[in-house]
C-alpha cells in the first residue's frame, strides 16, 4: 500500500541482458559522483552549472545530455542490428518482450533525448550570441525546461532497473498501449517522461521564440538575423504550436489509463483512430522542429567555410518560414492506408510533396554558396557536405512515400524506416554534429582533434550507408519494421550487411569520445586566442572564447547583415581595432536552484505516479508547488557586475586580437 | 525579466504593460467571463429556445469567451507595439483551424469510408 504497485519483482533479477547493463551504468555513475566529489567539484558544479540560468551553460548541458543519450539509445540500436543479423529461422538472443522494448526505448531516447536536446541545446548556446544580446528572455525558465528535460531522461532510463518500458514502440499507440492490452509499468513510463520532459520543451520553444522576437542588438532588424536565428524562430514557434498536442493527446491517454476514460479504446466510443490523428498532428511539425535549427547549423556552416556571405538570404528565410507553415498540412502522410478515402489522401499526398520544394531551394543556396567560394574542409564542413548528398537521399525517398499508392506498399516496412533515418540521421545528427564540431571552440576556448573528428566523420558516414541502405531493399523486399525473427532467406545477407554498418558507426562513436579526451589533454595546442577559430562570419564570433557571462562588454550596434564581418575587415584594412568602449556595470540573473529543484520534484512525481505511489505523488506536487512560490517571491534577481571587471575581460580579448593584427601588420611590412 | 542595455529598440516591458490601466480592466472581463459562462450553462439545460441552435449558441458564447480572454486578460490590441502578439494569434488562429478543420474532415472521411458492420460483428457500443 505504501509504495503502490512496486514490489521486488519490479527488479528483473532474472534477465542478465538488462541487469548488467543496469549494473554497469550503476558502476560509472556512481564512480563519477565519487570522483567528484573526492576532487572537490561539488560546489563548483552547484554553483556554476547545476543553478546556472546562464544561456550559454544552459546549451551546453543540453547537448551532454543529449551525447550521453546517444550512446544509450546506440546501444539499443546496435542490440537490435544483432538480434536481426542472427534471428534467422531463430529466436536470436532477445526474447520479443524485451525486443519489443528495445525498440520503443530507442525511439523514444532517440527523438526526445537525443535530437530534441542536441539542437535546443545548440540554439540556447549560439542564438543569444548572434543577436548580440546578453542573455535570453526568461534565463530560469530556461534553466527549469532544461531540468524537466532531464527528468523524463532519468524516468526513461530507471525503466531499464525498476520495472520496465513500453513495448508498444516510440509512439504507443492504442488500443495496444491501454490498460486491457499492456497492463505493466511499460507504457506509464513512457508517459510520464514525455508529460513531464514535454512541459520542458515548451517552456524551452516559448523562451527561445521570445528571445528571437524581443532580445537583440541594437540595430538587429529581422532581416540582419543570422539564418540560425532565423530557423530558430520557425522551429520554436512549431514547438509552441505542437507540443501542447503532443501533451494533451498524451494525457487523454493517461486518463485512458489511469481513471477508465475511453478516448481510444475499443468499447464505449472510443476511437483509437482519433490517436493517430493526434499524434501526428504533433509528430509532424515535430521532424521539422528538429531538423529546422540543424538547417540553420548548415546555413552558417557552409557560409563560413566557403569564405562566402550565404547565397539567396532572402529565399532561405522565405524557405524556412513556408516549410514552418506546411509542415502543419501533411500529418496525414504519416497513416494513409487509415482509410479516410482518396480524396483526403490526395490532398495530403500533394502537400507532402510541395514541402519538399522550400527545401530544395535552400539545397540550392548552400551549393551556390560553396560555388565560386574557397571552401576549407574542416570537419563542421564535411558534415555540412555528407548531409548534402545523404539528405537528398533520404528526401527523394520521402517524395516516393508521399505518393500514397506507393505508401500503401511500403508503409510499415524497413523500407520507411530507412527513409526516416535517412533524414534523422542524415539531416538531424549530422547538423549536430557539425553545430556541436563548429561551437565547440566558442564553448570551451578550444578546437576538437582535426584528425580524430575527420576518422570520426568517416566513420560515421560510411557505417551509416552500410547500415541503412540495406533497409530500402529489405523494405523492397517485404520486410516489415519490429521484427525480432523470420525467416525469408533472401532477408539475411542485407541484415548481416547492416549489422556491420552498425559496427562501423561504434568505431566512429569511439573515435568521438578519444576526440573529446585527446582534445582536453592537448588544449594548450588547441587554444582558440582571439575567440575567432573559423574566420566566422556572424556576431558570436565577436567574443572570447568561452564568451564571459554577459556575453559582450558594450552591446554592439548592428549595420548590416554580416556585422562581424564588416568589423573584422574594417580592423584587417587599417591593422587596428576600434576605440575602446566606455565600460559600464553589468546586471545580470542571479543563478538559481529552481529548475533543479523544480525537477527533483518532478521525478519523483513521475516515478510516484508510474507505481501509484499517490502519497508520494501528492507530496512531490506540492513541493514543486512550493518551489513556484518561492521563486516567485524572490527579493533578489540580479547581481551586478562591475565597469571594472567588465573591462578587465574584454581588455584581454581586445589584446589577443591587437596581437594577431601586429602579426598581420608584420608580415606586411616583410613583404 | 531584466535587459540591461540601452538604444530605442529595447523594449522592457511585456505588451500591455506600459498601459497602467490598473484593475478595471480586470474586473470588466471576470465580469464578462463570468456572465458568458453563466449564459452557457443556463443556454444549455433551457428549453426556452428552439432546441437544435443550442449547440450553435454554445459555440458563439465560447467564441465570445475567448475574445474577452484576448482583450481583457492577454491585452492583445491593435497598437503599432502589439504587432508580435497579433502575428502570434493569427499564427495560432491559423493552426487551430488546420488541425481541427483536418480532424473534422479526415475522421468523417474515415467514418464514411467504414465498411457497414454485419450485426453479428456488432460491437457494444
Amino acid at each position: 500500500m505504501l509504495l503502490g504497485k512496486l514490489t521486488w519483482d519490479a527488479i528483473p533479477l532474472n534477465q542478465p541482458i538488462p541487469l548488467v547493463a543496469a549494473g554497469v551504468v550503476g558502476v560509472v555513475i556512481v564512480a563519477v559522483l565519487i570522483w567528484v566529489t573526492v576532487k572537490g567539484y561539488v560546489p563548483y558544479l552547484w554553483k556554476e552549472w547545476i543553478t546556472s540560468v546562464d544561456h550559454k551553460r544552459i546549451g551546453v548541458m543540453y547537448c551532454v545530455l543529449a551525447l550521453v543519450m546517444l550512446v544509450r539509445g546506440f546501444i539499443d540500436a546496435i542490440m537490435m542490428r544483432s538480434q536481426q543479423a542472427i534471428a534467422f529461422h531463430a529466436q536470436g538472443y532477445l526474447p520479443p518482450e524485451h525486443f519489443n522494448q528495445i525498440f520503443s526505448a530507442h525511439g523514444t531516447l532517440m527523438i526526445f533525448f537525443v535530437a530534441m536536446p542536441f539542437v535546443i541545446g545548440l540554439m540556447n548556446f549560439a542564438v543569444p550570441l548572434q543577436l548580440g544580446a546578453r542573455d535570453v528572455a526568461f534565463p530560469t525558465l530556461n534553466s527549469v525546461g532544461f531540468w524537466l528535460t532531464a527528468t523524463g531522461a532519468l524516468l526513461v532510463n530507471i525503466s531499464l532497473v525498476v520495472g520496465e518500458f513500453a513495448r508498444t514502440g516510440w509512439l504507443p499507440f492504442p488500443p495496444l498501449s491501454e490498460l486491457k492490452y499492456s497492463p505493466g509499468v511499460g507504457v506509464d513510463y513512457y508517459l510520464w517522461s514525455l508529460l513531464i520532459s514535454g512541459v520542458g520543451t515548451l517552456v524551452a520553444g516559448i523562451n527561445l521564440v521570445t528571445t528571437v522576437l524581443k532580445i537583440h542588438a541594437p540595430g538587429m532588424t529581422y532581416l540582419r538575423m543570422p539564418m540560425f536565428c532565423w530557423t530558430t524562430l520557425a522551429s520554436n514557434l512549431l514547438i509552441v504550436a505542437a507540443f501542447p498536442v503532443l501533451t494533451a493527446t498524451l494525457v487523454m491517454l493517461t486518463l485512458d489509463r489511469y481513471l477508465g476514460f475511453h478516448f481510444f479504446t475499443n468499447e464505449a466510443g472510443g476511437n483509437m483512430m482519433m490517436f493517430m490523428n493526434l499524434i501526428w498532428i504533433w509528430g509532424h511539425p515535430e521532424v521539422y522542429i528538429l531538423i529546422l535549427p540543424c538547417f540553420g547549423v548548415y546555413s552558417e556552416v557552409v557560409s563560413t567555410f566557403s569564405h562566402k556571405p550565404l547565397f539567396g538570404y532572402r529565399s532561405m528565410v522565405m524557405a524556412t518560414m513556408v516549410i514552418c507553415l506546411l509542415s502543419f498540412m501533411v500529418w496525414l502522410h504519416h497513416f494513409f492506408t487509415m482509410g479516410a478515402g482518396a480524396d483526403v489522401n490526395a490532398v495530403f499526398g500533394i502537400t507532402s510533396a510541395i514541402i519538399a520544394v522550400p527545401t530544395g531551394v535552400k539545397i540550392f543556396n548552400w551549393l551556390f554558396t560553396m560555388y565560386g567560394g574557397r571552401v576549407t574542409f574542416s570537419v563542421p564542413m564535411l558534415w555540412a557536405i555528407a548531409f548534402m548528398v545523404t539528405f537528398v537521399i533520404g528526401g527523394m525517398t520521402g517524395v516516393l512515400l508521399a505518393v500514397p499508392p506507393a505508401d500503401f506498399l511500403l508503409h510499415n516496412s524497413l523500407f520507411l524506416v530507412a527513409h526516416f533515418h535517412n533524414v534523422i540521421i542524415g539531416g538531424v545528427l549530422f547538423g549536430a554534429f557539425a553545430g556541436y564540431e563548429y561551437w565547440f571552440p566558442k564553448a570551451f576556448g578550444f578546437k576538437l582533434h582535426e584528425g580524430l573528428g575527420k576518422a570520426s566523420f568517416w566513420c560515421w558516414v560510411v557505417g551509416f550507408y552500410v547500415a541503412w541502405m540495406p533497409g530500402y531493399v529489405l523494405g523492397l523486399e517485404g520486410m516489415t519494421r519490429r521484427m525480432q525473427h523470420y525467416d525469408v532467406p533472401e532477408w539475411r545477407p542485407w541484415l548481416i550487411v547492416a549489422e556491420g554498418g552498425a559496427v562501423i558507426i561504434l568505431a566512429g562513436i569511439v573515435l568521438q569520445v578519444a576526440q573529446i579526451f585527446v582534445s582536453i589533454r592537448q588544449r594548450a595546442a588547441l587554444r582558440d586566442e582571439i575567440g575567432d577559430p573559423w574566420d566566422g562570419r556572424s556576431l558570436e564570433w565577436a567574443t572570447p572564447s568561452p564568451p564571459p557571462a554577459f556575453n559582450y562588454a558594450v552591446l554592439p550596434t548592428i549595420e548590416g547583415e554580416e556585422p562581424y564581418w564588416d568589423i573584422k575587415q574594417l580592423a584587417r584594412e587599417r591593422l587596428t581595432l576600434r576605440d575602446e568602449p566606455a565600460y559600464g556595470d553589468i546586471e545580470m540573473p542571479r543563478n538559481s536552484p529552481t529548475g533543479f529543484v523544480s525537477a527533483f520534484f518532478a521525478t519523483f512525481l513521475g516515478f510516484a505516479m508510474i507505481w501509484h505511489i499517490w502519497w508520494l505523488a501528492g507530496l512531490a506536487a506540492f513541493g514543486a508547488f512550493a518551489t513556484f512560490v518561492v521563486f516567485a517571491w524572490r527579493d533578489e534577481d540580479e547581481y551586478i557586475i562591475p565597469a571594472d571587471e567588465v573591462a578587465r575581460i574584454d581588455r584581454a580579448n581586445r589584446s589577443a586580437r591587437s596581437a594577431v593584427l601586429k602579426r598581420l601588420a608584420a608580415m606586411q611590412v616583410a613583404q | 525579466m531584466s535587459y540591461t542595455g540601452e538604444g530605442p529598440e529595447l523594449h522592457d516591458t511585456a505588451p500591455g504593460e506600459e498601459e497602467h490601466e490598473g484593475v478595471g480592466g480586470y474586473v470588466i472581463g471576470l465580469g464578462l467571463a463570468t456572465l458568458l459562462t453563466a449564459v452557457s450553462f443556463f443556454v444549455a439545460g433551457t428549453t426556452l429556445v428552439w432546441q437544435p441552435s443550442i449547440p450553435v449558441a454554445l459555440v458563439v458564447l465560447a467564441i465570445a469567451q475567448m475574445g474577452v480572454h484576448l482583450v481583457f486578460f492577454l491585452h492583445i490590441t491593435t497598437g503599432p507595439d502589439n504587432t508580435n502578439n497579433v502575428m502570434a494569434l493569427a499564427f495560432g488562429v491559423l493552426i487551430v483551424l488546420l488541425v481541427l478543420g483536418g480532424s473534422l474532415w479526415i475522421m468523417a472521411r474515415m467514418n464514411a469510408n467504414m465498411a457497414p458492420m454485419p450485426p453479428t460483428m456488432h460491437m457494444p457500443r
